[in-house]
């Protein structure tokens, strides 16, 4: 809908077109993301902005677009935001440490069925933001639930568990993301479906971050 | 203002932790005012409050109370500041995600809770503590034996007040009548039951309390399940049953606490 | 410009090991000294680049996106190959090298393969550490499917989402090695020109697209791994951002470009339902297993359904034209991917098309009677229900509607053994280089092919490049050469603000790519070729005249960027024609009509065409020359059968009765090897 605009706008010679981040237009990449009359990715469930149809909108309906407004996500032009935010969240500690080689066989520790689904569904997050675009306080705690979860689950991941915890809720603080006041707009409006269990999770693992014997 | 240095997630465990330890006092207060529905003249209500009021454990957890309640009061607010500053620009339309209602207003219940309970310490709290002058009973070795050993003060109390010989107490006096009791040498302390039982009839107190318990409900309705969730007890399992259980606890606690203010009312 | 593969000398089990054990190494005290730039985070950059950081190297990486995480890499949806055999049914090293070798139709390096299939099993463990979720049995261990092409079951997957999950893995190594401060990220910028000095490549120009300043990055070596050029025919199953243009400003350069003509062919993406569309969503092929596939029997149907008069469903039995089944009674529905995709392009192009005339309909009316609707959900479920999601028609009870679109491009740089294009220090790896899919590519191979670039061979290969370069000291970004790539990168992109014209950039795109798809898609020949030549060179003429594009290039402009893609764009339109053109045979996705078997066959020559086409740039509006590098299979012996490229991507149809067979008369051959 917005490559119409923009074409009509160039054609017309009117304006710049519209900036707005966008790629895979498939619902994975995390890129788009637009607040539409005051839902994340619009009104629909279960999508990302590039999934959202015209179909859902009646004709002659005014279309209201914003970008994702929080603190840490700066705009930077038009409906483009730097998310970049997330990825330090990431850097501060969202992953397995792994150097190349050196590691088991895959089959070596076997993962319970369940759990590596769990682990799967929490690591379905696109980082696309609509988590914190929706939440009333800007908070990131389903991304960062999501990924706390997804390693937590998996033996690999819970050597580093309570350190990692540690360091992605402090990171997250620091960059001015909010509190979660278990409103679930998070969950609401995930494209990917992911759910506020993820966030009890991240809960219960920096209670035993705090409490454990896992860090110094 | 150097803040201590608490993170987030911290924060909102001890919000919840308080939270909890509070609505658990709810419960307790909640079933104890049952005891106001008998027509006992106070007997067990009174005998209750008594105990609550000298007991010293109770005291010092009374204490331990109070500091909770600002604390999660306090923190709350912190935390809503912090919330508030993590969107400087907000959006132009409304949101319209699907969310529970309940934490949206949780902060505004919360000040609407505070501002109710200073109207419920105007009305009971401070009678204890002298603030505020509320109806009184006086606490005796033998009631009995008060009538030939103070007449004068006996017979004021009969006809100002009531008198159960069971308890060995003189209830159910005024403001004005408390200090001629104290002038009789008696330990004065109030009597809460008559108090209730007055403030109750008045209709416009009934209702302004019936309206704090609906906000209570409200905020009591998130906060049970929120626990849980701030904790990392809601899990898939358990999800359900936890949601549940907060709904039962919630009705249970306020149709408590409302059954009283009904029924005194309407006069049961 | 000479060719020289570099293929480790040994029998060809043990030339990667040999390669290994003989290699030059740097050491970890000079590694910190070095500096490697890595373009793109895909799979092949981020384990590139994660790689060499935690070696050691300096690296910095870019890309376009705003984060790593977004590389089109993660919307590979399969699986992965690799030949752990952990389902005991007969995989090993050796096979998985064979059937790529044959999935490539023989014009692939045989060594490159080998190697490839080595280290797939290496890939498994090294994501599995890092906590890529992979599916899993009840048991705990990892659970496996068949795919694409193959007799055992070597996929491993995890859900539809294999690719965002292993492209998270690399991601999360990635992250580790920024904030360890060895790789330094550079996002939303993109490479407008290699620098190369003294004949090696020292370094970059980018693009920062948020403000629009030019940068210079120096160092000593370059790693490109910027995906393929499936966008040239703007419909495609490519994210918008993927573009052909850092690998094709190499090839500029003196990189040569090996096999442009053979791109890949999806058959079952969902079709364009409106000139507005700007790209296309695959759908794994397994639904063809119980799908039958028609069209209507007359035209005037077809017109009323196109004009919306007329449902499907109403369409009776005997008007419905099951062309795949009437065609080819032996394989039915379960045709090659090639065949079901040129098929159902005929049909359309003989008017018999629905929807917008570009689709062909895939019902499972009868599936759903003969299993039940659950059996079909539990298949399908969730197919069906993206489907639903995009097309918003209901797929039980609405025949749905596919069409073929390209989906991903064997060729690319030309690369040798260790991944080094013809510019000394330059690398390409993934999708960008050319080196280990042939002329096709089987499915659950490209995240492999990626993983083990990255992971498993960049970091040896470019230390036997780097070792001699610790002499060189620290490269300067102040050379006149950075000067003259930078002046020549903002001339370019001022031309290109002040043509002043009144047509949009995607005007031309849609144009560009719908000429190549008419004649140098999924079927091409002598004439289709020289229709397209003709008309691409109409169209960049029009271009330079017409095209507008608001604003400048010194702010944050998406127009621009679309711009010199496509610039660059019909320069390599050029290239795919003369590279189809020359190649005077049909293998894997390179498709001429003249060279076909009864059956609608690809017809090799391997005679005559046994080698890769290495293409050097000569100039702007020049015809390239091409260099040849003979393939010698010498491990392996060439069936001059006709050899059936099933499934590229997606699931193969594994129910039907013909499993892995080429058409019937091939069946004798499973029973009397």
């Amino acid at each position: 809908m917005l490559d119409i605009l923009n074409e009509q706008l160039v054609n017309d010679h009117i304006a710049h077109p519209v900036c707005f981040d966008n790629d895979c237009r498939e619902g994975i990449c995390g890129m788009c993301g637009l607040y539409i009359n005051g839902r994340p990715h619009g009104n629909d469930d279960g999508i990302t902005t590039c999934q959202l149809h015209m179909r859902k909108f009646h004709d002659g309906d005014d279309i209201w677009i914003e970008p994702w407004r929080a603190k840490p996500f700066p705009v930077i032009r038009d409906l483009v935001v730097d998310r970049s935010a997330f990825d330090k969240i990431i850097q501060a500690g969202g992953y397995i440490s792994t150097t190349t080689g050196g590691v088991p066989d895959a089959n070596t520790i076997p993962i319970p069925k369940h759990k590596a689904d769990m682990a799967m569904d929490a690591a379905s997050c696109i980082g696309c933001g609509a988590c914190v675009a929706a939440c009333k306080n800007a908070s990131a705690m389903l991304f960062v639930g999501a990924k706390v979860s997804h390693l937590a689950l998996l033996p690999q991941g819970q050597i580093e568990a309570a350190d990692r915890v540690h360091k992605m809720v402090c990171k997250m603080d620091e960059l001015g993301f909010g509190s979660c006041t278990n409103t679930y707009a998070c969950e609401a409006e995930c494209p990917k479906l992911i759910k506020r269990q993820n966030i009890s999770r991240l809960n219960r693992q920096w209670i035993g971050a705090l409490f454990g014997r896992d860090r110094k | 203002m150097n803040l201590p240095k608490i993170h987030s997630i911290s924060k909102k465990i001890l919000v919840g932790a308080l939270g909890a330890f509070l609505s658990f006092f709810l419960l307790f207060h909640a079933s104890a005012n049952l005891l106001i529905l008998r027509h006992d003249g106070g007997e067990w209500y009174n005998a209750f409050c008594h105990f609550m009021g000298t007991y010293v454990i109770v005291k010092v957890m009374e204490i331990g109370l109070l500091a909770a309640l600002l604390l999660h009061v306090v923190l709350a607010i912190w935390l809503a500041v912090t919330n508030k500053m993590a969107r400087p620009k907000g959006y132009h339309k409304l949101q319209r995600s699907k969310t529970h209602t309940g934490s949206k207003l949780q902060v505004w219940t919360g000040i609407l809770i505070f501002a109710c309970l200073i109207m419920h310490f105007t009305d009971f709290y401070f009678v204890k503590i002298g603030l505020v002058k509320g109806k009184y009973l006086a606490k005796t070795e033998d009631v009995v034996a008060l009538k030939t050993t103070q007449p004068n003060a006996f017979n004021y109390a009969e006809q100002h007040g009531e008198y159960s010989a069971k308890e060995n107490w003189l209830t159910n006096f005024d403001k004005e009548d408390k200090a001629v009791l104290e002038a009789a040498g008696l330990e004065v302390e109030p009597d809460f039951y008559h108090q209730a039982r007055e403030k109750f009839k008045i209709l416009h107190i009934a209702i302004s309390y019936l309206v704090f318990f609906a906000v209570v409900w409200f905020h009591l309705r998130h906060g049970f399940a929120a626990v849980f969730q701030t904790f990392g007890l809601y899990n898939y399992k358990y999800g359900k049953a936890i949601e549940v259980l907060g709904q039962i606890y919630t009705w249970v606690v306020c149709l408590m606490f409302t059954v009283v203010v009904i029924g005194v009312y309407f006069g049961l | 410009m000479k060719l020289d593969s570099k293929i480790p000398a040994g029998p060809l089990a043990e030339k990667w090991t040999n390669y290994k054990a003989s290699q030059k190494l740097v050491n970890p005290a000079n590694k910190r000294k070095l500096d490697i730039i890595v373009v793109g985070t895909g799979l092949a950059g981020a384990s590139a680049a994660a790689s060499l950081g935690a070696m050691g190297f300096n690296v910095d990486i870019f890309c376009i996106q705003d984060s790593p995480r977004r590389a089109h890499s993660i919307a590979a949806q399969g699986g992965i190959n690799a030949a752990k055999n952990y389902q005991n049914d007969g995989d090993s090293v050796e096979r998985l090298f064979r059937d790529t070798i044959k999935g490539g139709d023989y014009r692939a390096r045989e060594a490159n393969v080998y190697r490839l299939a080595e280290v797939s099993g290496a890939i498994i463990d090294q994501c599995v550490a890092q906590g890529v979720p992979f599916a899993r049995d009840y048991g705990g261990l990892l659970d496996n499917r068949s795919f694409g092409g193959a007799q055992v079951s070597r996929t491993f997957y995890a859900k539809g989402q294999t690719g965002q999950q292993l492209l998270l893995g690399a991601y999360g190594v990635l992250s580790r090695e920024i904030a360890r401060g060895t790789v330094k990220l550079h996002t939303r910028c993109e490479m407008m020109d290699l620098v190369v000095v003294e004949g090696r490549a020292r370094g970059i120009i980018v693009r920062n697209l948020v403000t629009g300043d030019l940068e210079r990055y120096a160092a000593h070596a370059v790693v490109l791994a910027t995906g393929g050029y499936g966008n040239l025919y703007y419909l495609s199953t490519n994210a918008m951002n993927s573009n052909g243009s850092a690998a094709w400003v190499c090839h500029r350069k003196g990189a040569a470009f090996a096999n442009p003509c053979y791109v890949q062919i999806h058959p079952t993406c969902i079709p364009v339902h409106g000139d507005y569309q700007s790209k296309l969503t695959l759908m794994s092929e397994s639904l063809r297993n119980d799908g039958r596939i028609w069209v209507p029997k007359k035209k005037e149907d077809a017109e009323a359904i196109r004009a919306g008069k007329l449902k499907p469903t109403e369409i009776p039995e005997e008007n419905r034209d099951y062309y795949l089944e009437r065609r080819y009674p032996a394989f039915g529905n379960l045709v090659p991917r090639d065949v079901a995709s040129r098929a159902a392009k005929e049909r359309c192009d003989a008017g018999y098309g629905v929807g917008t005339g570009y689709a062909v309909y895939l019902d499972f009316a009868d599936a759903i009677q003969r299993l039940g609707k659950d059996v079909v959900e539990q298949k399908y479920g969730n197919l069906f229900q993206m489907y639903q999601k995009i097309t918003d028609e209901n797929p039980y009870e609405t025949p749905m509607m596919i069409y073929p679109a390209i989906h991903y491009t064997m060729g690319g740089l030309w690369v040798d053994y260790e991944l080094q294009t013809t510019i000394p220090g330059l690398f390409a790896a993934g999708e960008a280089n050319f080196s280990d899919h042939g002329a096709n590519r089987l499915g659950a191979s490209a995240l492999m092919q990626g993983l083990a670039d990255g992971y498993f061979v960049l970091p040896y290969t470019m230390q036997n490049y780097l070792a001699d370069q610790i002499y060189v000291g620290k490269i300067s970004s102040t050379t006149p050469e950075f000067d003259k790539a930078e002046v020549a990168v903002r001339e370019r992109l001022n031309k290109l603000t002040t043509i002043g014209g009144d047509k949009t950039v995607d005007h031309f795109h849609k144009a560009l790519g719908k000429i190549m798809w008419e004649y140098c898609g999924m079927a091409r020949n002598t004439e289709s070729l020289n229709k397209a030549k003709k008309l691409v060179s109409q169209l960049e003429d029009e271009f330079w005249k017409s095209v507008f594009i608001p604003g400048n290039a010194n702010e944050m402009n998406p127009e621009l960027e679309k711009a010199y893609r496509l610039e660059d764009y019909f320069e390599l339109a050029q290239l795919v024609i003369d590279d189809a053109m020359h190649r005077e045979e049909s293998c894997g996705g390179h498709f001429r009509t003249e060279h076909q078997t009864e059956d609608g066959e690809t017809l090799r020559d391997d005679e005559h065409f046994m080698y890769v086409a290495a293409w050097e740039y000569q100039g702007h509006g020049q015809p390239e020359t091409m260099e040849k590098e003979p393939l010698v299979y010498e491990h392996i012996q060439v069936s001059h059968e006709v050899h059936i490229t099933y499934l590229a991507s997606g699931e193969r149809p594994s129910q039907g009765p013909f499993r892995d067979l080429s058409f019937g008369r091939h069946l004798a051959r499973l029973f009397f090897p």
